[in-house]
């Protein structure tokens, strides 16, 4: 099976993201990059497939500035294989941690005219297809999808994995191809948005430590904060 | 402006959500609540029926709640119309031939105020629009998913062994979430004892799922779920950044966890230094005397 994997490159999840002095965008100096951490399960989850059946191919695909070339080297340090041409399924992470949109996934399979399962946790490859598992309340839904098919990641079984040393000097050698829009005949206007202003969330604070009494107190008194103060019982 | 609602429901009532964006739909002007049947929520079949009745009705605005359905049916319907797009927003006001929509970014750590051009599809974030007590059940019309539309095959629901009848967390009003401060499975219960006494839900942390006591969709945080309950409730929880973008725009906090430094503490509007095993019985009990006074 040829597995592609679209990722984007995003602030690392333990960055304190700030806005930077224009209030529309963030303050990238000294911001770590990292994989989206979605996207890093469907890689997990791709490459989970590889180790049992190493004929699997698992290609990763960005479109970002010159700095997601590191992600991309990041993927293949973690054992993806260079671009193939034919893919039979689209992995993506159900979102990116930039902007939380989630709209590349379901978007992509629309414009190929492929079905797609979203937010599945679980692919298991079947006769002329792949068996989906999609988290839901209270269990999974499982589906069946022809090939070729899309499905967006929320989780993978294992953590991704880390990169090996092996793995990070031979994705030093490998070649990034690097394509522009124009040249691949996409045209990048379309309806969206325009950031008007950007703040960090409002500051949280002046909470209370209730201390006094034993553990039966401290309860009660909590309890009757709850229901007369804050008027949330 | 002219907006069209997307219902949905959860067992045989609507959604709170789906109240929420009704009445929102209402105050920006003219407002259609449809809903799509069909045996389960599948992508192409209830875009195809949705995306016909847009073409016919021509709405402004489609507003969905950015639910695990509605997340996913929103952006294939925005790709397949080509119609702008916006993701999980907590505000929505006209402005002029478009909206400006508050939308949290990088999981909760930024808010953005973003202008949106019409025509549009939002999803909105369950929780973020306040509904008032008795608010009107809205009319709902029913539409039927295009089932000629459908590419895959339903094989079976597998459900979690864990499965209980409480909210769903992502909607609840109250969430009552354990951390490594519960030490163990066989600890749990206390969780749940305070969860059902407040009528809430139960979340966990990373820490808590990755080690296998709870199933993932309990997790609450960065690549769990995202939650604005009224009341959360956080047990032996340290408060690690990717676990407080998940649930600092909640109403009220509390806190309880035995290290006076712990990080939750500074976001918590009650924190109580204790261990929770001692502090939590006697809170459940202290709960349910007073709900009952």
């Amino acid at each position: 099976m040829k597995i592609l994997i679209p990722l984007k490159q995003v602030p690392d999840s333990t960055v304190r993201v700030k806005v930077a002095p224009d209030g529309k965008s963030i303050a990238t100096e000294g911001i770590t990059w990292s994989i989206s951490p979605y996207d890093e399960y469907a890689i997990e989850m791709a490459l989970e497939h590889k180790d049992a059946d190493p004929s699997t191919v698992v290609a990763v695909v960005t479109v970002g500035p010159a700095r997601s070339r590191d992600a991309l080297r990041q993927a293949l340090a973690m054992g993806c294989d260079e671009a193939s041409l034919v893919t039979d399924l689209v992995l993506c992470g159900k979102q990116a941690s930039d902007d939380d949109q989630g709209f590349v996934g379901p978007a992509l399979a629309e414009i190929l005219g492929w079905p797609h399962v979203a937010t599945i946790t679980k692919v298991v490859p079947q006769d002329g297809g792949v068996e989906l598992w999609r988290e839901v309340e209270g269990g999974h839904e499982v589906w069946k999808a022809p090939l070729p098919a899309l499905a967006t990641v929320h989780k993978s079984e294992k953590e991704p994995r880390y990169p090996s040393l092996p793995g990070i000097m031979k994705a030093k050698k490998k070649e990034i191809p690097e394509r522009a829009l124009s040249a691949l005949g996409v045209d990048a206007s379309g309806p969206t948005w325009t950031v008007v202003s950007m703040e960090p969330p409002p500051v949280r604070g002046g909470g209370k430590i209730l201390k006094d009494g034993d553990a039966k107190q401290i309860a009660q008194q909590l309890a009757t904060a709850l229901r007369d103060e804050a008027k949330v019982l | 402006m002219k907006t069209l609602v997307v219902a949905e429901r959860k067992g045989t009532d609507l959604r709170r959500v789906t109240l929420e964006i009704a009445v929102k739909a209402r105050e920006l002007g003219e407002a259609t609540v449809v809903e799509i049947a069909g045996e389960r929520y599948s992508a192409l079949p209830f875009v195809s029926a949705l995306a016909k009745k847009i073409e016919a009705e021509k709405p402004d605005l489609v507003l969905l709640g950015a639910t695990l359905n509605g997340r996913d049916l929103g952006a294939r319907l925005a790709a397949r119309l080509g119609r702008a797009y916006a993701a999980d927003v907590t505000d929505i006001r006209a402005a002029g031939n478009a909206l400006e929509l508050d939308k949290p970014m990088y999981a909760g750590k930024v808010r953005a105020k973003l202008r949106l051009d019409l025509p549009a599809i939002v999803s909105v974030r369950p929780g973020a629009m306040p509904l008032k007590e008795g608010a009107e059940a809205p009319r709902v019309e029913k539409i039927d998913a295009d089932a000629s539309a459908e590419k895959l095959t339903f094989v079976k629901l597998a459900a979690t062994a864990t499965a209980t009848k409480r909210v769903p967390l992502s909607e609840a009003r109250v969430v009552v979430s354990g951390g490594r401060g519960l030490k163990g499975p066989e600890n749990w219960h206390l969780v749940e004892e305070l969860a059902d006494a407040l009528g809430g839900a139960v979340g966990a942390s990373r820490a808590v799922t990755d080690a296998g006591w709870r199933p993932n969709e309990e997790q609450v945080g960065q690549t769990g779920k995202t939650v604005t309950p009224d009341l959360y409730v956080a047990l032996g929880i340290s408060g690690a950044i990717q676990h407080l973008a998940g649930m600092t725009s909640s109403k009220v906090i509390v806190a309880v966890n035995k290290d006076p430094d712990a990080d939750i503490f500074k976001i918590a509007d009650y924190g109580v230094v204790a261990d929770v095993m001692e502090f939590v019985p006697a809170f459940t009990e202290a709960i349910k005397k007073t709900r009952a006074s």
